[in-house]
């Protein structure tokens, strides 16, 4: 009887493909762990020793203003995604605005010190012409891209949720608990609005500095709470350094059909958002992989950049802890299509300014 | 699991992560995989690890308290994931330790030629390297590249490799008589069985980013008969000929020797 060939998925690795698995897999690995463990030190130590009001407290008190500063607080409270959505649950249930809230969710992955340096960082030595004469960093261009268009965004889907009514919004059991909170409030309170100290404390989040060892505890606590990220983002991490080292020595199959698809402007973006979907790395390093990805357009890189952090696999789970379904969907669907959109603008802006 | 097994094996891992980032950085090997001003990120990065790592292992049976309430309806513990931690355990160890044990410290020929290794050095002009290049002109050719004692002008690879796309530069070097090293390969679209490709890898931030920079060498005399991807300098008359597909850059080698490689291996970002 004749051997019947081994189909590819079964035959064994080759010898060539290991080796060239590991080289790449280590060197992105590498280059992103001290990154995640920056990040993910910074995190613990905010959920540990961060009070929940300080957040109320730093946001205006109007609407629009308030969504505009919610977009920048990155900068002073930075978290990436995964850590972002207990945070904001907490605080939409301390009454912060879920306009704000919704927003902070959305920039703060991006619109951070720690995003924006592994970003500069990873992007580090190419030029971008940007006109006959004129060309700057890749560096600078990509950092400022990705968080101008993370802002820009993130503000967009905060203004229109301030404009749906929150039971279309949030899910029903956390909807109704705002609901009973708000006729607790005394009439002088404005109902969700910022006043710039807690409402109440039930199921609050408040300190309690005067309890015995206390603060002893609270480092341990928070180193903890920074390993736990750390390990939670670095299982992420680790599948989808593999995945990109599996594409990038062209042993995945796909790896070509992948490559044919860079070459196309329109295309390109869409499957770029849809790898930062399936691979759910952490903000803080996955320039690093955007980065390695060289067959691709800046334009699909932006995209990667910026979809990744507000929407993924694992976000799509934590997000059902406080968005409804139908909510999330229709949010998938406006962020596909603005950072898709904007994403294949930005890359002809760039084509036609480096093309006499 | 156990909240203090759970512990206790997450600092394992951190442990590990930091060990091999320190173990790379200290031996050396690191120069293989990131560019100069990743690698002391990477020792940071490795030493941060080990302590936290060392940190939650000695305090793994200790009490702690975050010092907040959680209320009725908010179960968070600080220290819960999304996945099993025995599997999380298991997704940080195994192909860390698989990448360790498979990795030569470069990749095969047959990964380096999907990174530009056959390619036509013709199609030098990319935006992406040819915009990492410095400008050359005529003064810096002579002040960077003075004769050894043969007469040779000593050049980079990757200058000869993009010299081909700037029609100023193929005009002062064209005929010229230089040397270079890289390793050697066959070459498969060879017209003559004295053709060989000199390659070096060029590195923007870490190996994976890579691309091959190949040039053509033509041998006047013998072909060494040496193993593919030897490290090898090269010394002879350097052309720029049209043959259908561009200018490309050929050494036409009157002298070859092996050579050990140079300490770093690879063209590094700002460092060509």
């Amino acid at each position: 009887m004749p051997k019947q060939p081994t189909p590819p998925f079964l035959s064994p690795v080759s010898p060539d493909s290991q080796q060239d698995f590991a080289f790449a897999f280590l060197s992105i690995l590498f280059e992103g762990a001290p990154f995640i463990l920056l990040g993910t030190l910074i995190s613990g130590f905010i959920d540990i020793y961060l009070p929940a009001g300080t957040m109320d407290r730093l946001l205006p008190k109007r609407k629009f203003p308030a969504i505009l500063v919610a977009g920048l607080l990155g900068i002073i409270l930075p978290v990436c995604e995964c850590a972002v959505v207990p945070v904001i649950r907490r605080l939409v249930k301390k009454g912060l605005p879920v306009s704000c809230a919704l927003t902070y969710m959305l920039a703060a992955p991006i619109v951070n010190p720690i995003t924006a340096l592994s970003t500069w960082k990873a992007f580090k030595g190419p030029e971008i012409p940007l006109g006959p004469e004129l060309s700057h960093s890749a560096s600078l261009v990509m950092t400022l891209s990705r968080l101008g268009l993370g802002f820009i965004v993130a503000v967009g889907i905060g203004l229109i949720v301030a404009r749906i009514p929150l039971a279309k919004i949030l899910r029903q059991r956390l909807a109704e608990t705002l609901q009973q909170e708000d006729e607790k409030i005394s009439p002088s309170h404005e109902p969700h609005s910022c006043c710039g100290h807690d409402h109440g404390c039930q199921g609050g989040h408040s300190p309690h500095p005067a309890q015995g060892h206390a603060d002893d505890n609270r480092l341990v606590a928070a180193f903890r709470s920074a390993m736990r990220d750390f390990v939670d983002v670095g299982v992420y991490f680790t599948i989808g350094v593999a995945i990109t080292a599996l594409f990038n020595t062209g042993i995945a199959p796909g790896a070509e059909w992948l490559d044919g698809l860079a070459k196309n402007h329109l295309v390109a973006p869409a499957a770029l958002m849809a790898l930062a979907f399936v691979l759910s790395l952490c903000s803080t390093s996955d320039a690093f992989i955007a980065a390695t990805l060289d067959k691709f357009t800046y334009g699909a890189k932006l995209a990667f950049l910026t979809f990744g952090p507000m929407l993924d696999v694992k976000l799509l789970f934590l997000y059902q802890t406080v968005l409804r379904k139908r909510f999330i969907l229709w949010l998938a669907l406006g962020l596909f299509l603005a950072i898709g959109a904007a994403a294949i603008a930005w890359q002809a802006a760039i084509f036609s300014l480096a093309t006499p | 699991m156990n909240p203090k097994l759970q512990r206790v094996i997450f600092s394992l891992a951190l442990i590990v992560w930091g060990a091999v980032l320190v173990y790379f950085y200290a031996s050396g090997r690191i120069t293989k995989y990131l560019a100069p001003d990743f690698r002391p990120l990477s020792l940071a990065g490795g030493l941060g690890l080990l302590v936290v790592g060392a940190f939650n292992l000695l305090t793994a049976t200790q009490q702690a308290s975050c010092g907040h309430d959680h209320g009725p309806d908010d179960a968070h513990d600080h220290e819960s994931l999304d996945v099993h931690p025995f599997a999380a355990f298991l997704i940080l160890i195994v192909p860390l330790a698989l990448g360790v044990a498979w990795t030569k410290d470069a990749f095969s020929l047959g990964s380096l030629t999907r990174k530009g290794l056959l390619d036509s050095p013709a199609d030098a002009s990319s935006l992406f390297l040819g915009a990492a290049m410095p400008k050359l002109t005529k003064e810096i050719i002579e002040k960077q590249h003075p004769k050894n004692a043969e007469g040779y002008h000593a050049f980079g690879l990757m200058e000869l490799f993009f010299s081909s796309g700037d029609p100023e530069m193929r005009g002062l070097v064209e005929g010229m008589l230089v040397e270079t090293e890289g390793r050697v390969v066959q070459d498969p679209d060879a017209a003559s069985p004295k053709q060989r490709r000199l390659y070096r890898l060029f590195i923007t931030c870490c190996a994976a980013d890579s691309r091959a920079i190949p040039i053509i060498v033509r041998f006047q005399g013998e072909v060494p008969q040496v193993e593919e991807n030897t490290w090898m300098k090269l010394s002879g008359t350097i052309r720029y000929p049209d043959e259908g597909a561009g200018f490309i850059p050929v050494l036409e080698v009157d002298h070859a020797a092996e050579a050990p490689p140079p300490p770093e291996e690879s063209f590094m970002r700002g460092n060509y």
